[in-house]
């Protein structure tokens, strides 16, 4: 295991120790330092400032609310309820999401209905306590509670507006099939 | 001259520097002691950010963890996460395959290179370079980008699991590695240009925050301060976890131990973990990512919702956490500031009786004292920069 | 009588509608727009009135109308005098050192003499001199009456620094005075008609030390310790909000124009186009009658003139873009070791060549 101490050959990124002439004459390297500033001015000026309208800017910004960055299929938003095709929730108040919550913003309380299957009669999320871990999206086996790509409105001024009830998290199915389709791929039987 | 100073009446400035200042970032304070310029004496008050991540963990199962160490030092959680999976990996004793090996080299070298980004950037801005500043932070930019194909999440990636990863290299991963390397190596060269061979940049940083290498060891150094000193230790060669030896990449060194070194070090080091990069992407087997053992890794999907046994199962493993056998274990890795050690104890219930962190920035930041000393008040700036303290990880 | 009055007004209200109506506000948007493309961002652009952004350019708007509302904040222990005088000290050289550069030539206009200068002092470069120095005691007094240890420091900084590059400032314009034999700066620019006679060319070693020292004085990257803002906070305004920290800003961005303005009248041939002299304008406007031509040559001079001052603008605010920040005894180090000994074998040099003419 390893190779033993002095064998390994380092590789020595300190050319000297002391100053070379050209290094000391401030001018030559302040000129090649504002030659790749001009560079990037310049490149941008052209790329991006007089750019043809409708074509991609060179740049990396992005101007936020008027565009969006594109999402990944792995990113993880606010965790939100799946729907089913009457409007009930998917959820069957088993509490592995609850549990498995690290920040314990989860919590169900759980009723039978007339047919005798459960379901939460209250779910909060308490965004403020959320960490966007994704563990509840997991652990959960009825795919019941998924991370969206929503990541706006989670700024309030207030806290107790952060605490999500059943009826704020609860989306149709259409809406999160990609996400759906997403952690049935990565957490596939191929994997194990 | 000296007989007239004497005469003088003068006395020593004792000031802050910090909690809140533009420097300590981070979240430390400096008592400084200062003759005009000249520190005197200089006093580091850390814990500024302490979280009780050691107790945290206590209070979880040994899964719940992994979002906490994505919180240790931010600006590399990848590495956190291998770090403390391997641990426990190694207190069970499983193996996890050779493909999720190759995955997690992958995401450790580039929070590497991310965590490089961001402490060249910073140093650079801080002694007033803000063009490098902001090139290096669009090149970590890109290569978060790429931590988010792969995670889902840019910064608090949760991306390891106890016996495997979460999820498989995405589609399209190798293309887009390619061509976010093609600009941060062009990026990577131009803040060169900017910045190592400009003489008041290396005024500023040589000579700045000397260690010799004995006295580094004495004071804990790992990674790349330790490497500045000539010494080179680098926990992926010395100790190779995951598949490191199969790797091949070289370990810089510098010579002097100064704030210069440290940045050349580092700045190879980008060099460096791209080419793992590159290599691991290349030399990738296929297979699972994730070992077959339910009672460490939770069950894909399918099962839990196919076979009942799986579901009821995997109730159990949820509710109760993984079982690993009493016993401690210290494991290592090799984080972006230095070696980043867990030491874990399991009482064999489902939780951590003691997880500690072997923070590498907290030896390198009670150091800082003994590297400035003498200097003057700018030196704090680069030196402070160049150790890389991370709140998050110092003060837990 | 009464036309030099009009015409003293006319030149006093031009120049500063050009700097403080122009330049400070713009030169704001200036530096976050060139930043920005010179860093690969985009730079402010959200301040819209009706939906137009206008590349940002309400943006100094809105920063007036944000500093105007601010709470004018005096710390607790501070001297409330020298608090406040202090940033009027900083802002106000700037202003008048203007009064002294020319901006174009000498015509004659429907009879009247016409000269394209505030105030043609015989000792113009002196004047800039004595009031350039006399900035120093505003981040002086800003930093010692602001009661804070970071101020302080920042303070006494910017007064050694400034001090130190006064000297060899001084220096370097004997060279140039010694090449065109007066203190006049009308008649430097005068005699800078002749392309191969521009200061440049004259004065090489003395035009970088000159723009050097200028940006030392200025107190910019790479020489800003005194305001370093990573090692004291803000150095000495720290302690400053509102309308007077603008105006340390407003100080700032106007010694820049002067800068451009004085390193394009001694050593770039003032308001003269290469190898154009203004007669030579004269005769090519001869088609407007004589008092067309010479408004026309006066336009084409200003226009001359302040091209080349906002290239020097533009170089100085990509320096400052490009270089990290020197430390403090490495300034010093540089003005008194460096630039002081080649400033003197500059005006030896110089001594010797127009001796031997």
């Amino acid at each position: 295991m390893g190779i033993p101490i002095g064998k390994l050959k380092p590789k020595k990124v300190r050319k000297n120790i002391d100053l070379t002439l050209w290094e000391r004459l401030y001018i030559f390297e302040i000129i090649r330092g504002m030659t790749v500033t001009t560079k990037h001015f310049m490149a941008n000026l052209v790329g991006f400032v007089l750019h043809a309208k409708g074509k991609k800017r060179n740049i990396i910004t992005v101007y936020y609310p008027e565009e969006k960055v594109e999402l990944p299929p792995a990113y993880r938003g606010r965790p939100v309820l799946v729907m089913r095709e009457n409007g009930k929730e998917r959820c069957v108040a088993c509490g592995l999401c609850e549990k498995i919550c690290p920040a314990s913003a989860i919590s169900i309380i759980a009723e039978e209905n007339e047919n005798g299957d459960r379901y939460p009669a209250s779910y909060l999320l308490d965004m403020s306590r959320c960490v966007f871990c994704g563990f509840c999206e997991e652990v959960c086996p009825k795919e019941a509670i998924v991370m969206s790509s929503e990541y706006e409105g989670l700024a309030k001024r207030d806290r107790n507006d952060l605490l999500c009830t059943k009826e704020m998290l609860l989306r149709t199915e259409n809406s999160v099939k990609g996400r759906i389709e997403y952690i049935r791929r990565i957490y596939a039987k191929c994997n194990y | 001259m000296s007989d007239s100073a004497k005469d003088l009446h003068s006395e020593y400035m004792v000031i802050n520097m910090g909690p809140s200042h533009p420097v300590t970032h981070g979240t430390v304070k400096f008592l400084l002691t200062l003759e005009g310029e000249t520190i005197i004496d200089m006093k580091v008050d850390i814990g500024f950010l302490h979280r009780g991540f050691e107790k945290m963990c206590e209070n979880g199962t040994w899964e719940q963890v992994m979002p906490y160490t994505d919180r240790l030092n931010y600006v590399s959680p990848l590495i956190n996460n291998v770090g403390y999976a391997l641990a426990v990996e190694k207190l069970v004793g499983i193996d996890v395959p050779e493909r999720c090996k190759y995955i997690r080299v992958i995401a450790s070298e580039l929070s590497r290179i991310s965590d490089h980004y961001t402490n060249i950037a910073a140093g650079a801005m801080e002694v007033g370079g803000f063009t490098a500043f902001l090139y290096f932070v669009e090149a970590r930019e890109l290569v978060w980008d790429l931590i988010e194909m792969l995670c889902g999440a840019r910064v608090t990636s949760n991306y390891v699991r106890i016996g495997g990863v979460k999820s498989d290299l995405p589609d399209g991963f190798k293309d887009k590695t390619r061509d976010v390397f093609k600009k941060c190596r062009k990026l990577w060269a131009d803040v060169n240009k900017l910045l190592t061979k400009n003489r008041i940049f290396i005024d500023r940083v040589r000579n700045v925050g000397i260690m010799p290498p004995d006295e580094a060891i004495a004071w804990g150094f790992t990674g790349p301060c330790l490497r500045a000193c000539g010494i080179p230790y680098d926990v992926r060669k010395f100790h190779p976890y995951l598949v490191y030896d199969q790797m091949d990449f070289e370990v810089p060194v510098g010579e002097k131990g100064d704030n210069f070194d440290r940045y050349l070090v580092r700045m190879e080091e980008i060099n460096q973990s791209m080419r793992i990069v590159e290599q691991a992407l290349e030399k990738i087997p296929s297979g699972p990512i994730n070992v077959n053992m339910p009672e460490y890794r939770w069950q894909s999907k399918e099962d839990i919702s196919t076979r009942i046994e799986s579901l009821i199962f995997h109730f159990k493993t949820v509710t109760e956490g993984i079982k690993p056998p009493p016993g401690e274990i210290y494991s290592a890795v090799e984080g972006a500031n230095g070696e980043l050690g867990f030491y874990l104890v399991s009482d064999g219930s489902g939780k951590p009786y003691k997880c500690r962190v072997r923070p590498p920035c907290f030896p390198l930041t009670a150091a800082m004292p003994k590297m400035v000393k003498g200097g003057f008040i700018a030196d704090i700036v680069p030196t402070f920069d160049m150790i890389n303290m991370i709140g998050g990880e110092c003060d837990r | 009588m009464a036309a030099n009055l009009i015409e003293s007004i006319v030149k006093i209200l031009f120049i500063f509608s050009v700097n403080i109506g122009f330049f400070s506000p713009i030169l704001g948007w200036v530096e976050r727009k060139q930043s920005a493309l010179m860093q690969d961002r985009v730079g402010a652009n959200r301040a819209d009135v009706c939906g137009f952004t206008l590349i940002g350019l309400f943006h100094p708007i809105a920063d007036a109308i944000k500093v105007l509302t601010k709470e004018d904040f005096i710390p607790e222990g501070a001297d409330r005098l020298f608090h406040t005088i202090a940033p009027f000290i900083s802002l106000t050289p700037a202003i008048i050192t203007f009064a002294v550069i020319p901006f174009g030539g000498q015509y004659e206009l429907f009879g009247h003499h016409v000269n394209l200068i505030i105030a043609d002092l015989d000792v113009g470069i002196l004047f800039v001199f004595a009031f350039a120095s006399l900035a120093s005691f505003g981040s002086v007094l800003a930093g010692w009456s602001s009661n804070n240890n970071w101020s302080f420091l920042g303070g006494l900084r910017a007064s050694a620094q400034m001090l130190s590059y006064e000297v060899v400032m001084g220096l370097n314009i004997i060279g140039v005075i010694m090449v065109y034999g007066t203190l006049r700066l009308s008649q430097i620019g005068a005699m800078q008609a002749d392309f191969f006679n521009w200061g440049i060319f004259l004065q090489p070693v003395g035009f970088v030390l000159f723009f050097t020292c200028a940006i030392a004085e200025n107190k910019r990257a790479p020489f800003d310790v005194a305001e370093a803002e990573s090692e004291l906070v803000a150095g000495y305004f720290t302690e400053y909000s509102g309308m007077k920290f603008v105006m340390f800003w407003m100080g700032e961005f106007l010694e820049i124009v002067t800068i451009g303005a004085l390193v394009t009248t001694m050593f770039f041939g003032a308001w003269h186009l290469p190898f154009v002299s203004d007669q030579m304008l004269l005769n090519y406007f001869r088609f407007a009658g004589p008092n067309g031509a010479a408004s026309l040559a006066i336009v084409v001079n200003i226009i001359t003139f302040f091209s080349k001052v906002i290239f020097f603008i533009w170089l100085q605010m990509t320096i400052r873009w490009t270089l990290p920040r020197f430390r403090y005894d490495q300034v010093m180090r540089l003005g008194w070791k460096m630039f002081l000994p080649i400033a003197l074998i500059n005006i030896f040099i110089t001594g010797v060549v127009i001796l031997a003419k």
